[in-house]
């Protein structure tokens, strides 16, 4: 095993055990703005732990499918952690040659995980789970786009899709970075973030029974280990998300050499953008009203339009 | 009044004052495209009007990066006056109108225009286009303010025309009008101080024309939707 490699899995574990903070670092903030002292910071620990030691149920009326789903869903959002530099961006360790992917694949790790785990709520058969993946998947199909052109807009002035080496250069840029595009970039960008993380306008990540519950109402079936894996893999996408956009738009601070001091700074750079990030993220679902789902894909066209003002900006 | 000529000449002293400077305004088209952009998907009046005097005050912010940069003195005094009456007086006279006359604050959107910002990209992916062989006018200073101008333009025309509210068609006036006040100072550093008054004037003028007839109009017929005005025929 050569040395990058080490160095990418001890910045995915890193990820991986740190992301049930960030959503507990949200919902901390959250309440805090609604005047309750709320749960403490590591109560995500403590349901992690409590799920992984509960039993299984699992109903009569489903399939093998129904039981790959949540390994699959870890798995692929795992994956695609790989792809994101978290504390290092060295394009030796991701660029030409190199075993791991590129923007492209992390788009279609994040749909994979999306789709299987559509899959298994239609599996289980419940009403909930039908009209959670429904909706789901029509969010789906509108913030992949956005997403999509959010990462290749930026990739386009840089001329690769190679995520570490695109964050080597945006940090070689320095205060250059600060253009329209990338302003137009990162508002399309926040929008997106909102809506893949499941959180109010779009989606609210609180409730557990209500009939206009998308991510939710597709976990209801899962209990026990396998609904642990889902809830990891949640929490692990949302600091995922962050990471890509930290990178795409305010990528200081992230290693570029080798070395401990230099990881340390990377670490503590990352959890500063992603504390600012989640506070964003708790102020917006404490001021904003959830919108109807149909007034949802007007919201994410916005974030499309902006994210193809972005390219045309960047393009002529 | 110095010369555009002069002050291209102050301005090559200092490059990294001058890329700033043409950053600043690229920044501030964006950002003033990106409140047009808000004010068309905007569902409540009060939130247009509130985009449109943030807007105006951008245009009165990268007025003063212009007037800072080239040193022609009298884009101070626009981006004042731009400020003090676009970004300030105007949208409290708006908001007074629409709480005075009771007007419902939801915006309604024209049935025959869908996708209006998909529409409205194109506009911008038009300017840009359109304006791509001009390209020897991104220079210091100017940057991207060219294409960035005739957008505003041609999406505050598109606000008029897809939005049927008398307020609404004042708030994209005054975008399309922003655009046209940033092409020129970026441009050509400025019409003449005294067009530009005089345009100015004219706005703050015609907002009070439609504000009076909106009053005459409202207490005659008690509606101020101009779609009922397609029904009069002559």
């Amino acid at each position: 095993m050569s040395l990058p490699f080490l160095d990418k899995l001890a910045e995915i574990s890193f990820l991986v055990a740190l992301s049930p903070l960030v959503t507990g670092w949200i919902k901390k903030l959250k309440a805090r703005l609604q005047c309750r002292r709320g749960p403490g910071l590591l109560q995500p620990y403590r349901d992690l732990s409590k799920l992984f030691r509960k039993g299984r149920v699992i109903s009569r009326d489903t399939t093998f499918v129904f039981r790959a789903v949540p390994p699959l869903v870890l798995g692929a959002t795992v994956a695609a952690t790989a792809l994101v530099p978290v504390l290092a961006a060295r394009p030796g360790s991701g660029g030409e040659g190199s075993i791991l992917g590129d923007a492209i694949l992390l788009l279609g790790l994040l749909a994979l995980a999306r789709f299987v785990l559509a899959l298994g709520a239609l599996d289980a058969g419940g009403a909930f789970g039908g009209m959670g993946a429904a909706r789901e998947m029509t969010v789906g199909a509108l913030a992949e786009p956005a997403m999509g052109l959010v990462i290749f807009g930026v990739a386009l002035g840089h001329g690769t899709t190679d995520l570490a080496g695109l964050t080597a250069e945006r940090t070689s840029l320095g205060a250059g970075i600060a253009t329209a595009g990338t302003l137009l970039g990162l508002l399309a960008a926040l929008v997106v973030l909102v809506a893949e993380t499941g959180r109010i306008p779009f989606d609210n990540p609180d409730t557990h029974l209500e009939l206009t519950m998308m991510h939710e109402g597709m976990i209801l079936e899962h209990s026990g280990p396998g609904l642990g894996c889902i809830v990891l893999a949640t929490h692990l996408k949302q600091a995922l998300l962050m990471a890509l956009v930290a990178d795409l738009f305010f990528p200081f601070g992230i290693a570029r050499e080798p070395g401990g001091v230099a990881l340390l700074l990377g670490a503590a750079a990352f959890a500063a953008k992603a504390i600012a990030l989640a506070a964003l993220l708790a102020l917006v679902e404490s001021t904003a009203a959830k919108v109807r789902f149909f007034h949802i894909p007007s919201l994410l066209f916005a974030s499309v339009a902006l994210g193809l003002l972005s390219l045309i900006v960047r393009a002529l | 009044m110095i010369t555009p000529m002069l002050a291209q000449a102050s301005l090559l002293a200092d490059p990294s004052a001058l890329a700033a400077a043409t950053r600043a305004v690229n920044l501030l088209g964006a950002l003033m495209l990106v409140s047009a952009f808000f004010i068309l998907a905007a569902k409540r009046l009060d939130h247009a009007i509130y985009a449109s005097a943030a807007q105006s005050v951008l245009l009165a912010l990268a007025g003063a990066v212009l007037a800072d940069a080239t040193g022609v003195r009298h884009l101070w005094v626009i981006a004042a006056i731009t400020f003090v009456l676009k970004g300030l007086i105007l949208p409290r006279l708006l908001m007074f109108i629409v709480a005075r006359l009771r007007i419902d604050p939801a915006i309604e959107p024209t049935p025959l225009v869908r996708a209006p910002l998909f529409l409205a990209t194109a506009m911008v992916l038009l300017a840009f286009h359109v304006t791509e062989p001009l390209s020897g006018l991104k220079q210091a200073v100017t940057g991207d303010a060219l294409p960035y101008g005739i957008s505003l333009t041609l999406v505050g025309i598109f606000i008029m025309i897809a939005r049927k509210k008398a307020i609404t068609q004042m708030v994209g006036l005054y975008t399309s009008e922003n655009g046209i006040f940033f092409t020129g100072m970026a441009v050509s550093h400025g019409m003449p101080l005294f067009v530009e008054i005089g345009v100015v004037l004219d706005v703050a003028l015609g907002m009070l024309v439609m504000a009076i007839l909106l009053f005459r109009v409202r207490s005659t017929i008690d509606v101020v939707d101009i779609d009922d005005l397609h029904h009069l025929r002559g």
